[in-house]
C-alpha cells in the first residue's frame, strides 16, 4: 500500500467510527500538519490548539471526504492551513515584514525555471519559479503563512491595490504555466 | 496548450481562475467569498478549479513544510473530547448547571443593573433571571433568561452562538424533580418573549431552564430529544 492509499484507508475507516485508526491516522500525519499550524503562527501553544481542533473535525467529518473529490493528504492539509489562517486572523497577528530589496521590479527567475515537472509539487514549484522571484515570493507567503492583501500591504508597504493586482496578475501567470 | 479538454479562453473565464486561486488562499473579503460559495454549489467546474488548486498548493506544503511532533497532550486532549464515555442522560447533562447557578445569577443581576442585556423595548420588569451556561455540547452559546413573574413571560436573549444547521433551540423547565416541560421554540433572532401560564408562574424560583436542540417544529415526544445545548437555574434578580 503507498503511503497515500494507506492515509485514504484510514480516512475511510474513521468514517466508520473506528478508534483505532483514528490513532494510526494521527501518528501517520500529526506532525507534518503541526508543522503547517507552527508555520502559521508560529506559536506551539495556538498551534497545538488549532490542531486538536483540526482532528476533532477529521473525526466528524471523514465521512464527507470521499465526495469532495481531494487527495487524503490534501484534504487534512487544506482543512489545517485554512484553519491555521482563521485562527491567524482572529488573533490579529502582525504580518513579518518583507525586505524592499525582495521585491525590486527587475527579479529575475531562478535558475530551475525550465525543470521538467516530474511531480505535482516540482510542477508548481517550477511554475512559481517562472515568476519574478519577488512575486513568486508573495504567493509563497499568502498560501504558506496565510497573509490576507492587508498582510502583505502591511508587509512590504506597497498599496493594497498594487498588491492585489500583483498577486492576481501571478495567479494567473501560474494558472497558465499549471495548464501547459 | 495541449490540455485537450481546454476550456473556453477570455476575460471573465479567466477571472474565475484566479477568483478561485484567491478563494483556496482565503484572500476574498467575506463578501465576495459568500458570492463565490454560492455559485460554487451549482457550478461543478468552478470546484474543480478551486480543488486544483488546493492540490497544487498542499504539494508545495508537503514539500516544503517540515513535520514537528505536537507535545503529547494534544492526544490526550483528544482521547478525552472524542471517546469520553458514551452520550450522558439529560439529567447527567443538566445537573452541573444548577450549582453554579447562583454566581451565574449575581453576574447577570450586575449587568442587568446597569440596563446592557435585556432590551426593554419588551417592558418586562424581570424578577427572575438565569445564565444559561454552555454545557460541552453548546460551546460558544451565550444565553440569558429573564422572567416576569407578575406578566407571566419569560424573555429569552441568545447574544452568541446558533442551534446546528437544520436544527431549532427548545427551552425547557425542570422544577426540582419534575420531568421537564417544554416552554417553547426559540425565536431565530437573538430575542424572544414566551408567555407563561400561570400554574408555570409558580414553580420557577430555583427551577433550571435549559436549552436543547431539537428538529424543526420541537421535540417531536414532548421530552428533549436533542443535546442538552445550554442550562441555568433561575434566581431572584
Amino acid at each position: 500500500m503507498t503511503p497515500q492509499e494507506e492515509v485514504e484507508n484510514l480516512i475511510a475507516r474513521v468514517a466508520m467510527g473506528d478508534r483505532a485508526a483514528f490513532n494510526r491516522l494521527y501518528e501517520r500525519t500529526s506532525a507534518k500538519l503541526f508543522g503547517v499550524c507552527l508555520r502559521v503562527l508560529n506559536d506551539r501553544v495556538e498551534a497545538e490548539e488549532v490542531l486538536q481542533d483540526v482532528f476533532v473535525t477529521v473525526w466528524n467529518k471523514a465521512d464527507s471526504y470521499k465526495v469532495n473529490g481531494y487527495s487524503p493528504m490534501t484534504w487534512l492539509i487544506t482543512i489545517t492551513r485554512n484553519r491555521a489562517v482563521d485562527r491567524r486572523r482572529a488573533m490579529k497577528l502582525p504580518p513579518v515584514p518583507i525586505e524592499t530589496a525582495d521585491l525590486m521590479p527587475d527579479s529575475k527567475p531562478g535558475p530551475e525555471a525550465s525543470a521538467v515537472a516530474a511531480s505535482e509539487a516540482r510542477q508548481i514549484k517550477a511554475c512559481l519559479d517562472e515568476l519574478p522571484r519577488a512575486r513568486a515570493h508573495l504567493v509563497r507567503r499568502a498560501y504558506l503563512e496565510g497573509d490576507s492583501y492587508a498582510d502583505l500591504s502591511e508587509a512590504t508597504g506597497v498599496n493594497l491595490n498594487t498588491i492585489r493586482t500583483w498577486l492576481r496578475r501571478s495567479l494567473m501567470a501560474l494558472r497558465e504555466c499549471l495548464s501547459r | 496548450m495541449t490540455d485537450h479538454t481546454t476550456p473556453p479562453e477570455g476575460p471573465e473565464y479567466e477571472d474565475d481562475r484566479v477568483l478561485a486561486a484567491e478563494y483556496a488562499l482565503g484572500l476574498l473579503s467575506a463578501e465576495e467569498r459568500a458570492q463565490f460559495e454560492a455559485r460554487l454549489d451549482s457550478d461543478a467546474d468552478l470546484r474543480a478549479e478551486v480543488v486544483a488548486w488546493d492540490e497544487h498548493f498542499a504539494s508545495v506544503i508537503l514539500d516544503e513544510i517540515a513535520p514537528v511532533d505536537p507535545s503529547p497532550q494534544v492526544a490526550k486532549r483528544l482521547q478525552t473530547i472524542l471517546f469520553k464515555p458514551e452520550k450522558q442522560s439529560f439529567w447527567q447533562q443538566i445537573w452541573p448547571y444548577g450549582l453554579g447557578g447562583v454566581a451565574a445569577a449575581l453576574v447577570l443581576w450586575l449587568t442587568i443593573s446597569t440596563g446592557v442585556l435585556i432590551p426593554d423595548d419588551t417592558g418586562l420588569q424581570p424578577d427572575l433571571v438565569a445564565e444559561l451556561a454552555p454545557t460541552p455540547d453548546g460551546e460558544g452559546l451565550v444565553i440569558r433568561a429573564a422572567v416576569d413573574t407578575t406578566r407571566g413571560a419569560v424573555e429569552v436573549v441568545r447574544a452568541a452562538g446558533a442551534p446546528p444547521e437544520g436544527r431549532v433551540f427548545e427551552l425547557w423547565l425542570i422544577a426540582g424533580d419534575a420531568a421537564p416541560v417544554s416552554l417553547g421554540l426559540l425565536d431565530e433572532g437573538n430575542s424572544t418573549l414566551i408567555d407563561l401560564p400561570q400554574d408555570l408562574v409558580a414553580l420557577l424560583a430555583g427551577a433550571l431552564l435549559a436549552i436543547s436542540d431539537e428538529p424543526p417544529g420541537g421535540s417531536p415526544t414532548g421530552a428533549p430529544t436533542g443535546a442538552v445545548r445550554a442550562a441555568g437555574s433561575l434566581t431572584s434578580s
